[in-house]
């Protein structure tokens, strides 16, 4: 128990003053000045050397204050630090909250870029056939003119229809014709042939 | 930058051997797990690993967090394509589908839950699978490969259903949310889209035959397809296109002379890799907006990690025809690569 005692004072003393050029030099040597005074003889040494002790010992409070002050601003500077370190803590959380949003909004805007590139895709393919009203008009005026046509047909295959009926009415008439001819001429014939045998006849 | 090895070391065999695989290996497939902290990859000789993505993006990275936590042989073939559920894992390779548990994996224990082989017409032919899709709303598990034809494995009872009409095999698999329809595209160059409910294809588009991104000198194959309900975008033999599924026409040509081999939408992008050790950045209107270097010859297959479980984990990660998987923390730049 004495020993770690001893050793940690050792250290205490070595982290404060190690040199023994400072204020732990001053007080050892106003412990020694004090017993010298105390065993000192006549009254005016006495008196320089109250005044000297008195100096030295002004010495250490002053630099006792100036350590005191020192740990103050320590203290405050610390306080300080903390600050700063927790305003950069949350600027870094607000960073991590703008790049997850950031984040989101790439693959929201690859999404946009994705479809319209899809669009342009089929708008390529769509451009290359012709525009639909174009086609319905010629189809339109296809039409119109495949009606007309067909009505010039049914009125040619009507005047056909006609010539060939009213042909067919001459041809028959003049096929009636001939053979009320023919019937005449034989009529006439066998007409002729009875003349002839009525003359014969009465010659007997 | 990967030191070379020091010339006065000795190499044994087994060094040998391993520095020969990582030179030969291609990855195929990615996967993300559930709780978003760690990446699963297949490579051609069967063997996935799994990687720590929040040990190698945390700020105490050292070099081996860039190496796997656990490598284990899968399948015996190379694995095609792999998929995660909330608990599952599903790798598909040769022929068949094998499930694993993550936390089986992610406590170092490799034993498959369970594999299952879609029946095939013949039972000479092993075709490969070479696209998995989950299809949450209906639980089911597509799968698609050689065979031509989509095999819909009911995650409930196994059941298997089979979409036919494929007349070459299947690349690559999509999913249209809002329908839901599974669009396929495939060697034989046409996208068809399957409702699920009604078992039958819906539509068919077949790019080759519209010369606008139709490119003969590559070939008609579709190599890569994604969707984003009312738009697709499909790539490969013919020059990646965005169409619009309703009216079937192709809207943007993008001018990529190499082939893409995987192709994703992004936000306002679509990210694609194929040939070439570039991720392209696109913009919907047909324009280049970064093209991304990274650390292979060749890419096969993007990972963006968007499980909301791990934010601090979201990267996109792209392999191919390396031992290597590129992370990219920002589309920028590749931040560095993990390593078999």
């Amino acid at each position: 128990m004495g020993a770690v005692t001893d050793d940690e004072v050792i250290r205490k003393r070595l982290l404060i003053d190690g040199d023994g050029a400072g204020d732990d030099r001053r007080i050892n040597l106003l412990v020694k000045s004090f017993i010298k005074w105390c065993n000192s003889g006549s009254q005016e040494e006495g008196y320089s050397q109250y005044q000297r002790m008195l100096s030295t010992l002004s010495q250490c409070e002053f630099s006792m204050g100036k350590t005191l002050l020192v740990y103050d601003m320590n203290l405050r500077e610390m306080e300080n630090y903390e600050k700063i370190y927790k305003d950069i803590e949350c600027s870094i959380a607000g960073a991590h909250e703008k790049i997850a949003e950031c984040k989101k909004q790439i693959l929201q805007a690859k999404r946009i870029r994705k479809n319209r590139q899809e669009y342009d895709a089929l708008a390529k393919v769509i451009q290359h056939h012709p525009d639909r009203h174009d086609t319905l008009k010629a189809l339109e005026a296809l039409g119109k003119e495949l009606e007309h046509l067909s009505h010039i047909k049914e009125s040619v295959e009507d005047k056909l229809e006609l010539r060939r009926k009213q042909f067919h009415v001459l041809l028959s008439t003049i096929h009636e014709l001939q053979q009320t001819l023919e019937n005449d001429e034989k009529l006439s014939e066998v007409d002729e042939a009875q003349e002839t045998s009525l003359e014969a006849d009465p010659k007997p | 930058m990967e030191r070379a090895v020091p010339y006065t070391v000795p190499l044994g065999q087994r060094e040998v051997f391993q520095a020969l695989q990582r030179l030969h290996m291609t990855i195929f497939s990615q996967s993300v797990s559930p709780c978003g902290k760690f990446l699963a990859s297949g490579n051609n000789y069967g063997q996935i690993a799994i990687f720590s993505l929040s040990a190698a993006l945390s700020s105490e990275a050292k070099e081996e967090s860039k190496k796997p936590i656990v490598t284990f042989q899968a399948h015996d073939g190379p694995v095609y394509s792999m998929v995660s559920t909330d608990r599952h894992l599903f790798s598909a390779g040769d022929g068949e589908v094998k499930a694993w548990l993550w936390v089986e994996i992610l406590k170092k224990g490799c034993k498959e839950l369970w594999r299952r082989q879609p029946p095939y017409r013949t039972s000479l032919e092993v075709p490969e699978i070479n696209a998995l899709l989950l299809v949450p709303k209906e639980n089911s598990l597509i799968l698609a490969g050689g065979d031509c034809q989509l095999h819909t494995m009911d995650l409930e009872t196994g059941t298997f259903t089979a979409l036919r009409g494929h007349t070459d095999y299947i690349h690559c698999l999509a999913l249209r949310e809002r329908n839901p329809e599974v669009l396929s595209g495939g060697e034989d160059g046409a996208v068809r889209l399957w409702d699920l409910r009604m078992a039958k294809e819906v539509q068919t588009i077949e790019v080759y035959k519209h010369e606008e991104c139709s490119r003969p000198h590559n070939g008609r194959w579709i190599g890569c397809l994604a969707t984003d309900s009312d738009w697709m975008v499909c790539g490969g033999g013919p020059a990646l296109t965005l169409w619009h599924l309703r009216s079937s026409t192709p809207t943007t040509i993008f001018p990529m002379w190499a082939p893409q081999k995987h192709v994703t939408f992004y936000q306002d992008l679509i990210l694609s890799a194929g040939q070439g050790p570039c991720v392209n950045q696109w913009q919907l209107s047909g324009e280049l907006k970064a093209q991304v270097p990274g650390s292979s010859p060749g890419l096969l297959s993007l990972s963006l990690n968007q499980q909301p479980a791990a934010p601090e984990c979201k990267v996109l990660t792209a392999a191919g025809s390396s031992c290597r998987v590129d992370v990219f923390t920002n589309l920028g730049y590749r931040a560095f690569s993990l390593s078999f």
